[in-house]
């Protein structure tokens, strides 16, 4: 599914964010990216869906190559990509429901179908009643949930989660993962990204560790 | 394209226009003020050149004769204009010559008292029934006529005319000129405005490529809203025209001495060939945006 051979990234004269990665993630798989701050979980995730190029090696996500990817195939790309980003990235002036919407939008989705698909991942998430609100209505808790709406709604063959636990407590923490867990056993290849060590403790996972910007 | 991508195109673009209202409101209050202006110096350009054209089509001529015209001259002269395209409007003899001018001068016609004889000529007033802009017709006929015995002088109104087609000429180029500025200072306001819709959308657009969407997808409200706004603008100041227009012609008389000046508003087609211009200009406008946004 994710394929990286020796991949570099810097970003200008700086020490570089990720250095000669090498990586293969299968189909179904759920994978930890873990590091330090600054170690390149959050650059890495990019490459991956395509938000930054590799500085040199090559990247093949679902069989594409990165490197060289036009503007169709890149939307088509993401389309099969669902990312929860660590600023979760929702639209502040727009309902809970039209920013989940946005995934099905984009991909000229039947406004009927739309509407049914969103109730149910609202719904899914306990979400429900919260859909004609607005992004900064809600706590945190409730944007990440939306966060991961919008990155589900359409069934995405991979979800990249930034930092999802980041600003939780432990319960939320503890349901988020239950979440993603679930979310992979319905068959999506899960890839989360986390600097807490505690999120890995006692896990069975595997563990992709970064340090400044090399796998360790 | 998708009627739900249609559907989302015009609600997208509906959005931006009303969630950047002032933006739009001062856009389009600058661009109806360029429209306006282009569309008026259209109407003004169009009536002036329908004038000439008119002035052109119905040359009249005056043909002088000599003395006291026998009926012989005149009909020598009726005879030679069987074969051009012209009707005769009026005879003139030396006495209704003389009359008319006496009428002219009103109180002071007593100054003619003191003239022994008549020194006015008589004269055919002939009028060329088709279009002779352009062309060597009336000279021909004046020096065709001027050799026949009898016949003083022809005199036509041509040369004002002629200059007065130069004159056009040489406004067509400062509207071809002052046209094109114009339309440069809508494309201008568009292209901002749209700009500036594009900016607060920064957001948006971001999370929409993330999320999937093509750039036609990103770029076709924005187009959208550039068309509509266009077509906003060209139809608020063809109303406005409208409506001064409509003052003018029932408030002012425009009548100044010999004629009345009949000024007629632009035609249907027109109309329709302005709102595409500007719904154009509008096109391009976010065009160019989207080309500075996209290249950033
Ligand atoms: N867009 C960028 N421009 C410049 N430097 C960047 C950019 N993104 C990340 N970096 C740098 O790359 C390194 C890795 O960053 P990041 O991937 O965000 O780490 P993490 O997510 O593990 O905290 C850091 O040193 C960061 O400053
Ligand atoms: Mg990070």
């Amino acid at each position: 599914m994710i394929r990286l051979f020796h991949v570099y990234k810097s970003f200008g004269s700086k020490n570089p964010a990720l250095i000669d990665i090498s990586l293969t993630v299968p189909k179904g798989e759920f994978v930890f990216v873990t590091g330090p701050s600054g170690a390149g979980k959050t650059t890495l995730l990019k490459i991956i869906f395509c938000a930054e190029k590799p500085t040199s090696g090559h990247a093949l996500v679902d069989g594409r190559n990165l490197m060289r990817i036009k503007d169709g195939e890149l939307s088509s790309l993401r389309r099969r990509i669902g990312v929860v980003f660590q600023d979760f990235k929702l639209l502040p002036l727009r309902t809970v429901f039209e920013n989940v919407a946005l995934s099905l939008e984009v991909m000229g989705v039947p406004s009927s179908i739309i509407r049914k698909k969103v109730h149910q991942t609202l719904r899914y998430l306990g979400l429900a009643d919260k859909e004609g609100y607005y992004p900064p209505q809600l706590s945190g808790g409730e944007q990440q949930r939306i966060a991961i709406a919008r990155a589900i709604v359409n069934n995405p063959l991979i979800l990249l989660a930034d930092e999802p636990t980041g600003n939780l407590d432990y319960d939320l923490t503890m349901e988020t993962m239950a979440l993603l867990k679930e979310i992979h056993a319905r068959g999506t290849t899960v890839i989360v990204a986390t600097h807490s060590q505690e999120l890995l403790k006692g896990t069975k996972r595997r563990i992709i560790a970064l340090h400044k910007g090399r796998m360790v | 394209m998708k009627i739900t991508f249609f559907r989302y195109f015009v609600r997208q673009a509906m959005r931006n226009m009303a969630e950047n209202r002032l933006v739009h409101l001062i856009g389009l209050g600058t661009m109806v003020i360029a429209f306006l202006m282009f569309d008026a110096f259209i109407l003004i350009f169009v009536n002036l050149n329908s004038w000439t054209q008119e002035q052109g089509r119905s040359l009249t001529m005056s043909i002088y004769l000599k003395g006291e015209p026998e009926r012989a001259v005149i009909e020598s002269i009726k005879k030679e204009l069987l074969q051009y395209p012209v009707s005769i409007t009026d005879f003139i003899s030396k006495e209704d010559a003389l009359k008319s001018l006496r009428k002219q001068l009103g109180e002071k016609a007593g100054l003619l008292d003191g003239l022994g004889e008549n020194p006015l000529p008589a004269s055919l007033e002939i009028v060329l029934s088709r279009d002779v802009s352009g062309d060597s017709l009336p000279y021909e006929l004046k020096t065709t006529l001027e050799r026949i015995n009898g016949v003083d002088e022809v005199q036509y109104s041509q040369e004002w005319v002629e200059k007065f087609q130069a004159i056009m000429g040489a406004v067509r180029i400062i509207g071809l000129v002052f046209g094109g500025l114009l339309f440069l200072a809508a494309l201008f306001i568009i292209t901002n405005t749209v700009k500036l819709t594009i900016y607060s959308r920064k957001d948006e657009i971001e999370i929409l490529k993330l999320v999937g969407a093509t750039n036609r997808f990103v770029k076709i409200p924005f187009l959208v809203e550039g068309s509509i706004q266009g077509f906003l603008g060209g139809s608020v100041a063809l109303i406005v025209l409208f409506l001064v227009y409509v003052a003018i012609m029932t408030k002012v008389d425009l009548s100044i001495g010999f004629a009345s000046l009949d000024i007629i508003f632009l035609s249907p087609q027109f109309i329709l060939l302005l709102l595409l211009m500007s719904s154009i200009i509008g096109f391009i406008g976010s065009t160019v945006s989207l080309g500075r946004f996209f290249r950033i």
